[in-house]
């Protein structure tokens, strides 16, 4: 009966310290106060706002099955590069249960997608990419996620991002450093 | 008269003595029944007095009551106890359903909870948001695009290498067969 009460405690214990997505744990185990980076939340309520906002159907349904998108970046190589290996080795670590997606490693780009599907609906997606610029860019998409759809999105946003702002922005995020 | 009550003092001390016989108690209860005692032996009359009327008459004391409610008491709880006995382990198990439902259900709406974004938003307008989002699916997009593409420039390098798949299947129906045989082999030997 102890035992039993013992392991039903554990359990509880560890599902209330466990939890928390990729990015949550990255922020809270791998980065340092010395070496800041970008983080951008997304959650459900503004990727509704997005959706009744945008006339493409293709992203406005998008927009409408996705949960949260987290965005982490860093434009310091030093920084990119030590967060980078930091990424994968809390894949490694804490969530080697996701999936293996896509993998490409040229000499100046690296980028890893994992996927894990929470239940039948929704999926984790977590990108972790170093582009040829040196830039670190780590982004947790939760939700119900069509990799056929998503995969032909590039030319729907990029027309829905001419209509929403002026021509001339570069193509960087503009990211808000925020801490949860 | 003089000399009963000088009797009565020697027989008292004959009795603090314990040497009276049946017979001299039986005066003394006889003489401390009476009233004519004198005033320095009235304290030893109730001693006399009561243990004579309790020989002779049975009757319930003042306390009788309330010792019969306590005695009634007693067995209730008893019974209490019994019972509480018996269903002893009932109430084990049923105390350790309680406790793992209501774990369960903790450990549900907490799953449940750790399912909601747990963060602040950062922005306050869809606007601005969109260009966060739009950049994040993009890099997935391209990423994707990227997987694809391999995957196809694999398949067409498969495809420029000719090499014959049905010869290749072939081979390991063979391979199995071959290792479904060996064994039967091995047993006639």
């Amino acid at each position: 009966m102890k035992n039993i009460v013992f392991l039903f405690l554990f359990i509880f214990t560890t599902a209330s310290f466990a939890g928390g997505d990729f990015i949550t744990e990255f922020l809270n185990t791998c980065v340092e106060a010395k070496m800041p980076v970008n983080n951008v939340n997304i959650g459900r309520p503004m990727l509704e706002k997005m959706a009744s906002n945008t006339n493409d159907e293709e992203v406005k349904k998008t927009f409408q099955n996705l949960n949260s998108i987290r965005i982490i970046t860093t434009e310091n190589k030093k920084d990119a590069r030590h967060y980078f290996k930091k990424a994968n080795e809390l894949i490694a670590d804490k969530f080697s249960d996701y999936e293996e997606v896509v993998s490409v490693n040229d000499k100046n780009t690296k980028i890893n997608v994992l996927m894990k599907n929470k239940d039948n609906k929704n999926q984790d997606i977590i990108f972790i990419g170093l582009d040829d610029e040196g830039k670190l860019t780590i982004i947790n998409i939760a939700g119900k996620i069509d990799f056929h759809a998503i995969s032909k999105l590039s030319d729907s946003l990029n027309k829905e991002m001419d209509a929403e702002e002026d021509p001339s922005k570069e193509d960087k995020p503009t990211v808000s450093k925020q801490q949860e | 008269m003089m000399k009963e009550y000088e009797y009565i003092r020697f027989l008292l001390n004959k009795y603090w003595n314990c040497e009276t016989s049946v017979e001299e108690e039986k005066q003394l209860q006889n003489f401390f029944s009476g009233k004519d005692i004198p005033e320095d032996l009235q304290k030893y009359a109730p001693l006399f007095k009561d243990y004579k009327e309790s020989q002779l008459s049975i009757r319930l004391g003042n306390d009788f009551v309330k010792r019969l409610e306590a005695a009634i008491h007693q067995k209730e709880k008893e019974k209490q106890y019994i019972t509480i006995r018996i269903f002893a382990p009932v109430l084990k198990i049923a105390a350790s359903i309680l406790i793992m439902v209501t774990l369960g259900i903790g450990i549900y709406f907490l799953a449940n909870e750790n399912k909601k974004p747990y963060f602040a938003e950062t922005y306050n307008d869809p606007k601005a948001a969109i260009k966060d989002a739009t950049y994040a699916l993009e890099k997935l997009s391209e990423a994707l695009q990227k997987g694809e593409e391999a995957s196809k420039e694999t398949f067409n390098e498969l495809k420029n290498l000719n090499i014959d798949w049905t010869a290749l299947d072939s081979m390991d129906v063979e391979t199995e067969s071959e290792a479904m045989i060996e064994p039967n082999e091995k047993e006639n030997l």
